[in-house]
C-alpha cells in the first residue's frame, strides 16, 4: 500500500517528467559508444575451437606431388570448357565428374527478378563415402562464376582435383557433394532450397527443379573462390567470407577451424572483410567491426556460401586475395585438412557461437558483449514512447492559469483533498485526475501509415529494373511531402489534439522500440541491422511539434521589430529542423549511401530486389515497413504545430 | 539370375546325392563395374528337429540353438549391415535382397504365440537380450518402441506345422548400431571351422569392414522335404562389395598418397598435355586381382567336415574370356567343374592343400558385362529444415515395362509424428515429363499410430507401381520434443530413422508381361538422420543457478519483510531474560565495586548507584541489536 501510493506520487514528479529526453539521449550515446569499447582486449576474446571432435590441423595432409600435374590439367580443361557454349559446358563438366567416379546430376533453375529472367544450371556430383551410411553429407562448392562475375578457373579445377583425390580415401564418414553452381547467388540458392524440399513449387518468379540425387543431412559447406586462369597466380592470404543471408552467421567453430588450419598448419594468413594488413591495433579491429556490422546489416549474400546459412548449414567461402607466395596446392591442402576436420564431427556443429562480431580472424566479441548496444538503442525509443504516453494523460490546466495574467482576481487552481491512511494533503485536482485518452484517431493513423508502407516495399521489389530509380524518386518526393500533407489534413479536417499527437507518436515509437518487436527482437536475429536502423532512426525520439505562430516573449519596447526578428528566427529554426529531419528519411539515406559507396541507385535497388525476391532478405522490409512508417509519423508530429489544445 | 541359381545350387546337388550334408559352405565372386568386387559367403548347417529338441548339436551352433529353444523361436532372421548397395552401377541385389538388412541391425522372428500377448513379448525380450549378449550388439535396446508387427512384408521361409498358425511375427531395427569386428567374431564362432579353415578364413575384420557395402545375416528355419524328417537349417551369409584398388593396398602402407609422377596414367590426346600437366586417363578393362591380395590372405585349407558334401566351395562369375589362375600349395588337385553356364566357373578346395589362391590378370574384355536390372530403384529423404516439422519423401522408380506390386514398410520412432492425412502417393511416367502426376491408390494400408514413449509408428502400404514410372510418396511430420534425459550423449547428431523396407511381390504366373520374377525380392532404402529440437545442455545448470539466485534474493527479502516487525527503539519491551541477566550482571559489578571500595575503604552507597546505570546501558544495547531502522508514520 505504501509503495503503490508513493509510486503514484512519482507520477507527477516534475523531475521525472523532464527526465525522458535526457534518458533517451543517454541510451543512444551509450549504445553507440558501446561499440567503440568492443575492440578493447577486455571486451573481446581470442577465438578457440570449442568442439573437441574437429581436431583441426591434427592430420597430415597428403595432397600434393603428382596431384599438382592433375590440377594443371584440370585447370586447362576448365579453361577449354569456358570457351564453349553453355550446353557443351554442362555436358563437359558432367563428363569430368563422371570420369572422377562421382554420381552426377544437373539442376536447371529460373528466377524472375525485377522483370528479368535469370537462368542457369547447377551441376553436382556425389561422392559416396565408402563406409558412410548416407545420413550425412558435406559440400565442396566451386561456383562457375564467382561473386564478382569472374570465371572461377582455378577454384573449380582445384575442387575437381580434390574430388578425385578424396575418392581414393576410405575415411569419409559423410558423403561429399561437389557442387558447381552456375553463379554465386542464384545457383547455390536454387540448389540448397531444392535440397530441402520435396518438390519445389513453381511460382511466377521462381522455377527450381528438384534434385535427382540427394545425400543425407548437410553438415557444412565450403566454397572455393580462386578465379585465376591457366597461367596461374600465387596469392598472399585467404579471405574468409562468412556472412549469410539476413546476417545469419555460420558456427564460429567452422571459421576457427578454417583459420586454424590455414594459418596454423599451412602458414597462410587469414583476413576478414578483405582487410589485408591487420595489425591487430584498436583502429584495425574497429575497422573490421565496422565492416562486419555494415555487411551484416545489409543482409545480402556475400558469396556462394551465403545461401546455405539460413538452412542451418554452416558454410564459408575461402577467397584468395593479394599477391604472395602461396599456390593452389596450399589452398588444396587447407581444404583437405578442413574437410578432414568436418569429417571428424560426430554431431552437427553446435558447440561454439552462432552470434558474434569478428574483430580479427582470431578475435571476436560474443553476443553478451555486443547486444546491449542495440538493446539500449531500442530502449531509447521505448523510454520516449512511455514518456509521451504519460504526458498525453495529463490535463493542461496550469498553462491556462498563467496566461490569464491580466485578470486581477487570479483564479486559484482547483484543489482536492487526498487522504491516504492518516495522512491528509491538499493537491491540485489536475494532478490526480487522469485525462481521457482519445486513441482511435492516433491508432488509425499509425495503422494506415504502416499499411501504406507496403506500397514502396512492393513497388521497389517488383518493378522492372529500369523503373527502379524513378520509383525511388517518386517515393522520396512522396515521403517528404506526406508528413506535411497528412498533418495539415489531420489538423484541419480531424482537429487532432496535442494529446492525440503524443499518443500517435507514442504508438509509433513503441512499435519501433519495444516491439522492435521490431528493434529488440531484430537485434537478437540480426544485431547489425537493428543497430544501424536504431542509429538512423534515433532522431525520432526527439521529434516534438515545431512551434507555430508568434509568441509574446519580448518586451513591448522592441515592438514590431523585435516581433519580426523573433518570427524570422523561428522560421529559420523550423526550416533547419525540417531539413535535418528530411535528411534522416529512409530514401534520402539510401541516396546518401549510394553516393558514399559510389554505386548508382539503380544497381543498389536491383541488388535489394534480388535479395528480397530470390533469397528472402528482409532488409528492405525493415527499411520500408519499420523505419519508414516511424519516420512518417514523426514527420506528421513535427509539422503538426502542436495540434488543438 | 545366376545368384538365384547359386542359392538353389546346393539344394539341387543335395537332391542328386540324396543325403543332405549337415554342413556346406560356398563363396561366390563376381567383379562389378568400376573396379568393385562382390563376394558372397554362404555357410549352411542343419540338424534334424529331433536332435535339436533333444539338444544334440553337431554343426548347428549350440549357443544359438539353446537361445532359440528358450525363447520358443520358430524362425529367426538377423541382419547386420553397413554401407549401401549402388543399384545404378551394380545392378540387382545379390540373393534378391533376401539376405540383406537395413543399415545397422535388423531382426525379425516368428515366435510361438501360445500364452497370449504378454508371453510373446516376454519371449521377444528374452530373445533380443540373449542375442545381444551372443553377438555383442545392442539388440537389447529393441524395446516396445522399436518393435513392430508387419502384416504383409514378411512371410515365413520355413515349413511350419499348421501352416504358420500359432506363430507371431515381430520385427525390430536399430539403425544407429555400428556394425564392426566385435559382431563378426561371434558370427565366425558359430561356424564349425571358426574362421580358421575353408573360405571363412578369408573373413578378416579389416577387409570386411572396409567394404563399400556389407551385410551379415543369420537365418534359422525349419526345412521339410517330402519323405524325410524335418530339419532345422541355419544359413549364415556375409555379402560384401570391395573396392578392388583400395583392398589391394598393402597393409603396411594403406594411405592413398598421390602416386609418383612417373606412374600417372595420362590422357596424352589432350592438347595441353605436358610433362607437368596430366589429365588422368580413364581406366580401361578389368582390373587384376587375387584372393590373397584382396583379403590379405589366401584360403587356408578347406572345411569339408560333413559327410556327403561334394558341392563346390568357390564359384567365379566372370566373362569366359578371362584367364584365371588357381594356385595351390602342397597338392595340385583341382576340381574344375564345367558348368552349363559359360560365365560361371566353380572350384572345390583341395583337402590336402594348405593354401589356395585364385588370381586374375588385367584384361580388356570387349563384351559388356552382363548385368541384371534391379526390380525397383528406391530412395528416401527427409525434407524441410528447422526443428519443428519436416517431411518424408520416398521415390520409387520402376524401370521395367510391366507394373509391379510392392509392399512398402516403414517403422518410425515415436518422436517422429507423421500426419497421415498428408500422405500422398503420386505417380508420373518417366518416359514423358509433360504428363501430370496421377495419384496412386494403395490397395491396402496398415497403420498403427505411435504412442508417446510406448510404441512407434508402423505403416505398411500395398501399392502397384505402374510400368516405367516413378512413384513419389510424401507425408509431413512433426518433431516431438523429448525430455532432456531422453537425449543420447550425441544429441546434436540427430536421431536415426530406420530404412524403409520394400518387398517387390512376384508377378502372377498368368501375367502376360513375361519376364518378371517369380520370386519376391526385397530392397531397403538408406537410413535417415532426423534432427530434433535439442536443448542447450548447459541450460539446466544456468536455470538452476539463476532460479537459486532469484529465490534467494526474492524469497529472502520478502520473507524478511513479512516476518520482521518495525518498531521504534523505545517501544521494544525488554525481554525478561535480558532484564534478569542485566540484573545479575549489575549485581556482580556492584559487588565487585563495593569490594574494591571496601578495599580502599570508601563508602558502599556510591558503588551501588554506578551499578544501576550499567544495567540500563546494557538493556539499551540489546534492544538496538534486535530492532531495525524504524520509520516514522508522520513522514507520509
Amino acid at each position: 500500500m505504501a509503495l503503490s501510493a508513493r509510486l503514484l506520487t512519482l507520477r507527477n514528479s516534475p523531475v521525472l517528467l523532464k527526465l525522458p529526453p535526457y534518458l533517451s539521449a543517454l541510451c543512444i550515446v551509450i549504445g553507440i559508444a558501446w561499440l567503440f569499447i568492443l575492440p578493447l582486449n577486455e571486451y573481446s576474446r581470442q577465438t578457440y575451437v570449442s568442439e573437441n571432435a574437429i581436431l583441426p590441423g591434427q592430420v597430415h595432409t597428403y595432397f600434393g606431388g603428382s596431384e599438382h600435374n592433375v590440377f594443371r590439367a584440370y585447370r586447362q580443361e576448365v579453361y577449354q570448357i569456358s570457351q564453349v557454349s553453355e550446353t557443351d559446358r554442362l555436358a563437359a563438366l558432367e563428363n569430368v565428374l563422371r570420369e572422377i567416379g562421382l554420381k552426377v546430376a544437373a539442376q536447371p533453375y529460373r528466377f524472375t527478378v525485377a522483370g528479368e529472367d535469370v537462368e542457369g544450371t547447377n551441376v553436382y556430383g556425389l561422392l559416396q563415402g565408402p563406409r558412410a551410411d548416407a545420413t550425412e553429407a558435406m559440400v565442396l562448392m566451386a561456383a562457375w562464376l564467382n561473386f564478382e562475375g569472374e570465371i572461377n578457373y582455378s577454384g573449380l579445377a582445384l575442387a575437381l582435383t580434390l574430388a578425385r583425390y578424396f575418392k581414393r580415401w576410405s575415411i569419409w564418414s559423410k558423403d561429399i557433394i561437389l557442387l558447381i553452381p552456375a553463379d554465386s547467388t542464384y545457383g547455390p540458392e536454387a540448389w540448397v532450397s531444392a535440397y530441402h524440399s520435396t518438390s519445389p513449387d513453381i511460382t511466377a518468379t521462381r522455377n527450381v527443379s528438384s534434385l535427382p540425387i540427394k545425400a543425407g543431412a548437410l553438415q557444412a559447406a565450403v566454397a572455393l573462390d580462386y578465379p585465376v586462369g591457366p597461367w596461374g597466380h600465387r596469392f598472399d592470404k585467404l579471405d574468409i567470407l562468412y556472412d549469410g543471408i539476413n546476417g545469419a552467421l555460420p558456427n564460429l567453430d567452422l571459421l576457427n577451424t578454417a583459420v586454424a588450419v590455414a594459418s596454423g598448419q599451412m602458414g597462410i594468413g587469414c583476413s576478414i572483410h578483405g582487410i589485408l594488413s591487420h595489425s591487430d591495433s584498436y583502429r584495425d579491429r574497429l575497422t573490421t567491426l565496422a565492416k562486419g556490422v555494415v555487411t551484416q546489416s545489409a543482409g545480402q549474400a556475400t558469396g556462394p556460401h551465403s545461401a546455405f546459412v539460413p538452412y542451418h548449414v554452416d558454410a564459408i567461402t575461402l577467397k584468395t586475395v593479394g599477391d604472395g607466395w602461396h599456390d593452389e596446392m596450399s589452398l588444396g591442402r587447407t581444404t583437405e585438412s578442413l574437410f578432414r576436420g568436418i569429417n571428424n564431427l560426430l554431431e552437427h556443429l553446435h558447440q561454439s557461437f552462432f552470434f558474434y562480431i569478428l574483430l580479427n580472424a582470431n578475435r571476436f566479441a560474443s553476443i553478451g558483449n555486443y547486444l546491449p548496444a542495440a538493446m539500449l538503442l531500442a530502449g531509447s525509443f521505448t523510454v520516449t514512447a512511455l514518456a509521451l504516453w504519460v504526458q498525453s494523460g495529463q490535463v493542461a490546466v496550469q498553462s491556462a492559469a498563467k496566461v490569464a495574467g491580466t485578470d486581477r482576481t487570479e483564479k486559484q487552481p482547483e484543489l482536492e483533498v487526498v487522504k491516504i491512511g492518516d495522512a491528509v494533503a491538499l493537491v491540485p485536482a489536475a494532478t490526480t485526475k487522469p485525462a481521457e485518452r482519445e486513441m482511435l484517431l492516433p491508432a488509425a493513423v499509425v495503422l494506415a501509415i504502416h499499411l501504406a508502407s507496403f506500397l514502396p516495399l512492393y513497388s521497389l521489389n517488383s518493378l522492372h529494373r529500369q523503373y527502379l530509380p524513378t520509383a525511388l524518386q517518386a517515393i522520396t518526393a512522396t515521403s517528404l511531402l506526406l508528413p506535411a500533407l497528412a498533418s495539415t489534413a489531420l489538423t484541419r479536417r480531424f482537429e487532432i489534439s496535442t494529446q492525440q499527437i503524443q499518443i500517435m507518436q507514442s504508438f509509433s515509437l513503441l512499435l519501433l522500440g519495444t516491439s522492435l518487436a521490431t528493434l529488440a527482437t531484430l537485434a537478437t536475429l540480426n544485431f547489425s541491422l537493428a543497430f544501424v536502423v536504431g542509429v538512423l532512426a534515433s532522431p525520432l525520439s526527439f521529434v516534438r511539434p515545431l512551434p507555430r505562430g508568434t509568441s509574446t516573449g519580448f518586451p513591448a519596447v522592441l515592438g514590431r521589430v523585435g516581433e519580426a526578428y523573433q518570427y524570422a528566427l523561428q522560421v529559420t529554426m523550423n526550416l533547419i529542423a525540417t531539413l535535418l529531419y528530411a535528411a534522416t528519411s529512409p530514401p534520402v539515406v539510401l541516396y546518401a549511401l549510394c553516393w558514399y559507396i559510389s554505386q548508382d541507385v539503380g544497381g543498389l535497388l536491383l541488388e535489394m530486389a534480388k535479395g528480397w525476391s530470390v533469397q528472402g532478405v528482409y532488409t528492405s522490409f525493415v527499411i520500408w515497413a519499420v523505419w519508414w512508417p516511424a519516420w512518417v509519423v514523426g514527420g506528421i508530429a513535427l509539422s503538426s504545430g502542436g495540434g488543438q489544445r | 539370375m545366376k545368384l538365384a541359381q547359386l542359392l538353389i545350387l546346393p539344394a539341387t546337388l543335395l537332391s542328386a546325392v540324396l543325403a543332405i550334408p549337415e554342413y556346406s559352405e560356398h563363396l561366390h565372386l563376381r567383379p562389378l563395374p568400376n573396379g568393385y568386387l562382390y563376394a558372397g559367403f554362404n555357410f549352411t548347417a542343419s540338424t534334424s528337429l529331433s536332435a535339436y529338441e533333444s539338444q544334440h548339436f553337431r554343426y548347428f551352433p549350440r549357443s544359438l540353438g539353446q537361445i532359440l529353444q528358450h525363447s520358443h523361436t520358430k524362425e529367426l532372421h538377423l541382419r547386420f549391415a553397413l554401407g549401401r548397395w549402388d543399384d545404378e552401377s551394380w545392378g540387382s541385389r545379390p540373393r534378391d535382397g533376401k539376405r540383406e538388412g537395413g543399415t545397422g541391425v535388423e531382426i525379425w522372428a516368428w515366435l510361438d504365440s501360445g500364452g497370449g500377448k504378454p508371453a510373446v513379448e516376454e519371449r521377444w525380450s528374452s530373445l533380443v537380450n540373449s542375442l545381444s549378449g551372443l553377438f555383442c550388439a545392442s539388440l537389447n535396446f529393441i524395446d516396445r518402441t522399436k518393435t513392430t508387427r508387419p502384416v504383409l512384408s514378411f512371410e515365413p521361409e520355413g515349413t511350419h506345422r499348421g501352416g504358420g498358425d500359432g506363430m507371431e511375427l515381430l520385427h525390430g531395427t536399430l539403425p544407429h548400431e555400428v556394425v564392426c569386428t566385435e559382431n563378426l567374431t561371434p558370427f565366425l564362432k558359430l561356424l564349425p571351422c571358426k574362421g580358421k579353415a575353408g573360405i571363412s578364413s578369408l573373413l578378416d575384420g579389416h577387409k570386411v569392414f572396409d567394404a563399400n557395402w556389407q551385410t551379415m545375416s543369420i537365418d534359422v528355419r525349419p526345412v521339410c522335404h517330402v519323405g524325410e524328417e524335418c530339419r532345422l537349417e541355419i544359413q549364415q551369409t556375409v555379402d560384401i562389395v570391395l573396392d578392388i584398388e583400395r583392398s589391394m593396398r598393402p597393409r603396411n602402407d594403406p594411405i592413398p598418397r598421390p602416386r609418383p609422377v612417373e606412374e600417372l596414367e595420362c590422357d596424352e590426346s589432350k592438347s595441353y598435355h605436358a610433362s607437368d600437366t596430366c589429365y588422368p586417363r580413364r581406366k580401361e578393362g578389368e582390373m587384376a586381382w587375387s584372393l590373397s591380395q584382396i583379403f590379405g590372405t589366401p584360403v587356408r585349407g578347406s572345411c569339408h567336415v560333413a559327410d556327403g558334401d561334394e558341392s563346390p566351395d568357390v564359384s567365379l562369375e566372370i566373362s569366359p574370356d578371362r584367364a584365371v589362375e588357381v594356385l595351390h600349395s602342397g597338392s595340385n588337385e583341382t576340381l574344375m567343374s564345367d558348368a552349363q553356364d559359360q560365365r560361371l566357373r566353380v572350384y572345390r578346395l583341395s583337402d590336402s592343400g594348405k593354401y589356395t589362391d585364385i588370381s586374375l590378370i588385367q584384361q580388356i574384355i570387349q563384351e559388356a558385362p552382363h548385368q541384371e536390372q534391379p526390380p525397383l530403384y528406391a530412395s528416401r529423404q527427409i525434407t524441410g529444415f528447422g526443428q519443428e516439422r519436416g517431411g518424408m519423401h520416398a521415390v520409387l522408380h520402376n524401370p521395367h515395362t510391366y507394373p509391379q506390386r510392392i509392399v512398402y514398410l516403414e517403422s518410425l520412432p515415436w518422436f517422429l509424428r507423421p500426419y497421415m492425412h498428408t500422405l500422398k502417393v503420386l505417380s508420373h511416367p518417366t518416359t514423358s515429363h509433360d504428363q501430370p502426376a496421377t495419384p496412386v491408390k494403395p490397395d491396402k494400408m496398415f497403420y498403427t499410430p505411435a504412442l508417446d514413449r510406448k510404441r512407434g509408428t508402423h505403416l505398411e502400404l500395398l501399392l502397384t507401381i505402374p510400368a516405367q514410372s516413378t512413384v513419389e510418396l510424401t507425408y509431413d511430420f512433426d518433431k516431438a520434443i523429448l525430455r532432456y534425459t531422453e537425449y543420447p550423449p550425441d544429441a546434436n547428431r540427430g536421431f536415426d530413422v530406420a530404412p524403409a523396407i520394400i518387398r517387390v511381390l512376384p508377378l502372377n504366373s498368368n501375367s502376360t508381361a513375361g519376364n518378371g520374377k517369380t520370386q519376391d525380392s526385397y530392397l531397403r532404402t538408406t537410413s535417415l538422420l532426423l534432427p530434433l529440437p535439442t536443448p542447450d545442455f548447459s541450460m539446466p545448470y544456468n536455470v538452476i543457478i539463476l532460479t537459486s539466485t532469484v529465490i534467494a534474493l526474492g524469497f529472502g527479502s520478502i520473507f524478511n519483510l513479512l516476518v520482521r516487525r518495525f518498531v521504534l527503539a523505545e517501544e521494544v519491551p525488554r525481554s525478561a531474560l535480558a532484564v534478569r541477566v542485566a540484573g545479575v550482571m549489575g549485581k556482580v559489578r556492584g559487588w565487585v565495586r563495593s569490594l574494591k571500595g571496601r578495599m580502599r575503604g570508601g563508602g558502599d552507597g556510591g558503588g551501588r548507584a554506578v551499578g544501576g546505570a550499567g544495567e540500563a546501558a546494557g538493556g539499551a544495547g540489546g534492544m538496538n541489536g534486535i530492532s531495525g531502522v524504524a520509520e516514522s508514520r508522520k513522514e507520509r
